[in-house]
């Protein structure tokens, strides 16, 4: 016998047909993009072009995922800059924002709403706009060309975000603990590493994949402007590579884009085991 | 040693007042709890006393050393939350021991002393285990046992009962009184349940608005209440009050003119200036009888509940209000039928125009005999 669900959880057959139909279409919408680049990376380049176009491909293989290593042999480095870059701006990110969310979710100190309202305000220029003064800003600190162009821009534009995620999310563990830490004689920093840090894990962790998506996302634009160095350059940029003169190699740049996000796709999928919800439960009754 | 002493203390938040300048002193050893509505200050005084909030003005001493700017740690005492404040990620173990970890204390003692307190709380067999499998009772247990290893001179309780089922609340109540006769050491308790107050506090300081209303032994406060608030607040039904007027002061006491009718002479000390003045007379609900007294009232109850050792009847009387009388769990009132009921002269209490009290012509260290069983 089925398992019978709550009442409010029984449909009719043709609702349950309703529901899984709106699933579908709203999930076609958002991967459809993805599943023709797929089937795109599946084909020869000569079909690629042909009338009447098909979708799904003839004869169909994956052998674009192996010749694009030998169009773009330095296309391995584009994915480890990429891997990189993004690493290294979320971990100073978290290394800045976890002391700083602290001090705006527990300490009360003058301006401090000004200065969240601030952060929100720099958010909303985009890294685009500030593409001209940044410019003549890295060129001053002789960062042009390095890592180090891509990477401090970058923090830059997360951290905004990443402390409002994290306060918001700190905001919530009971104040009762910090009291009762420091009517025990514990310091900030100590009641920040032995009890807010291990509360606050699922709310890091979401603020460190979330930082991570968007220095891999936002790399594109800083990379673009102020780096000009092949041995440097991500994997937005790496893809250009594809890009030759005659034509480009459509199928080996859907295969490399797949390729290329697979890292990441990884390390989110992984992180994602440390966003567990009630690690607080039974620290304080309400 | 854990002796404090507030002296004019207040507490004021941006301009307004919340605490209006309390002088009060704790001796060593005492077992003292702070009671009132929600709202009369009491936890933010404790909280002024823990270190938690700043003191605005005025004194605070603990074993004559002024604590105002020292830090929680630095005074001596020890704080158990309403919420118990239970660190979820740390097994009950690491709870207790926190404190002794943040003072580096060795490892062995540190071992010692969270084993003592265990043994203590009989929280032996839970010490691996996480808050969030422990029962209510369990938690708040730990987060006494964290208290106990400071060994502190002063414990400070906030609403620590509030959060329990009623049956474990009577039986953490004793455990809380057994515990404090066991370490002698001095306890501030805050709490609005005036049960708790009653059966644990050696005296009860009974707060309103931010002020004290009165400090005393809780039979002190049930026999002698200084004033309407303290009288209407101590007392479960709650004290009747029934306006009337002075006509007569004698050397018998105060002859008062009731506007229910009736008159009745309460042996209270009275000056003869209150001779014509508007009095009120408060009578305990335990203290008014089927079986005949000194003064009688005509009621019809209206809602009659029977808890089987007693009766509660209410009725409404005009000019007064609702008033409740406890009658044994056999009477035969009963809702919309006419009923008499009669008190005693010694039982009254007479308040003046401000509200406050006429001493009262009774040992309120003994227990009155009259009716007080009824």
């Amino acid at each position: 016998m089925m398992k019978k669900n709550a009442m409010i959880d029984r449909y009719r057959w043709w609702e349950v047909v309703l529901m899984y139909c709106g699933i579908f279409v709203f999930l076609f919408f958002v991967l459809a993009p993805f599943i023709e680049g797929f089937l795109v990376s599946l084909k020869p380049l000569g079909l690629l072009f042909s009338t009447p176009y098909r979708f799904l491909p003839e004869n169909g293989s994956f052998k674009a995922y192996f010749t694009m290593w030998e169009s773009v042999p330095e296309f391995g480095r584009y994915i480890f800059n990429s891997f990189f870059i993004s690493t290294v701006i979320t971990v100073v990110v978290l290394l800045l924002v976890v002391p700083a969310s602290y001090a705006f979710a527990r300490i009360n100190f003058r301006g401090s709403g000004t200065l969240l309202g601030a952060f929100l305000a720099v958010n909303m220029f985009s890294g685009a706009v500030l593409l001209i003064p940044l410019f003549r800003l890295m060129r001053a600190y002789g960062m042009l060309n390095t890592y180090w162009s891509m990477i401090v821009p970058g923090v830059a534009f997360l951290i905004p975000t990443a402390i409002w995620l994290l306060s918001t999310y700190m905001r919530r563990i009971p104040r009762e603990l910090d009291e009762a830490a420091y009517v025990d004689g514990a310091s900030h920093f100590y009641i920040l590493r032995r009890v807010i840090l291990p509360l606050a894990m699922p709310g890091i962790t979401v603020v460190a994949i979330t930082t991570f998506i968007g220095a891999y996302a936002q790399q594109f634009i800083f990379a673009l402007t102020f780096n000009s160095k092949t041995e440097f350059m991500p994997l937005p940029i790496g893809l250009y590579a594809y890009f030759g003169r005659q034509e480009v190699i459509w199928n080996e740049l859907m295969a490399a884009s797949f390729v290329g996000i697979a890292p990441a796709m990884i390390l989110i999928f992984a992180l994602q085991r440390y966003l567990v919800a009630g690690l607080t439960a039974g620290a304080v009754k309400q | 040693m854990g002796q404090l002493a507030l002296s004019g203390v207040k507490k004021r938040f941006n301009k307004f007042e919340v605490i209006h300048g309390i002088d009060l002193d704790i001796r060593d050893g005492e077992f003292v709890v702070f009671v009132g509505p929600s709202g009369c200050g009491k936890s933010t005084l404790l909280r002024m006393i823990c270190g938690l909030e700043e003191i605005t003005e005025g004194e605070c001493t603990i074993d004559g050393i002024r604590v105002n700017d020292l830090p929680p740690v630095k005074r001596g005492i020890a704080m158990v939350f309403q919420s118990y404040a239970l660190y979820p990620h740390m097994s009950v173990f690491e709870n207790i021991a926190f404190p002794l970890r943040v003072e580096k204390l060795p490892e062995a003692e540190i071992k010692e002393r969270v084993m003592r307190a265990a043994r203590v709380l009989q929280l032996e067999n839970r010490l691996q285990q996480k808050p969030g499998n422990l029962s209510g009772g369990q938690r708040q247990r730990v987060a006494i046992g964290r208290a106990i290893v400071r060994q502190p001179s002063i414990f400070l309780f906030d609403e620590p009962l509030s959060n329990l089922d009623a049956a474990l609340r009577a039986e953490m109540r004793i455990e809380l009184t057994a515990l404090h006769q066991k370490l002698k050491a001095t306890m501030i308790y805050v709490t609005h349940d005036q049960v708790e107050a009653m059966t644990m506090a050696d005296r009860i300081v009974v707060l309103d608005g931010g002020s004290i209303s009165q400090v005393g032994a809780p039979l002190e406060l049930y026999h002698k209440p200084d004033n309407l608030f303290v009288a209407g607040f101590i007392g479960n039904p709650r004290m009747n009050f029934l306006p009337g007027t002075c006509t007569a002061v004698g050397p018998e006491g105060a002859t008062v003119n009731l506007v229910t009718g009736g008159t009745i002479t309460v042996p209270v000390e009275a000056p003869r200036s209150l001779e014509g003045n508007p009095i009120t007379l408060g009578i305990r609900p335990e203290h008014l009888s089927q079986a005949g007294g000194d003064l009688s009232i005509d009621v019809v109850p209206t809602v009659v509940e029977r808890l089987g050792v007693n009766t509660v009847a209410y009725a409404e009387l005009e000019g007064v209000g609702t008033i409740s009388a406890l009658l044994p769990g056999s009477s035969p009132v009963a809702p919309e039928t006419p009923a008499t009921l009669s008190f005693l002269a010694a039982d009254c209490h007479l308040f003046d125009a401000e509200g406050m009290a006429l001493t009262r012509k009774v040992d309120s260290s003994m227990p009155i005999p009259a009716a007080a069983t009824a």
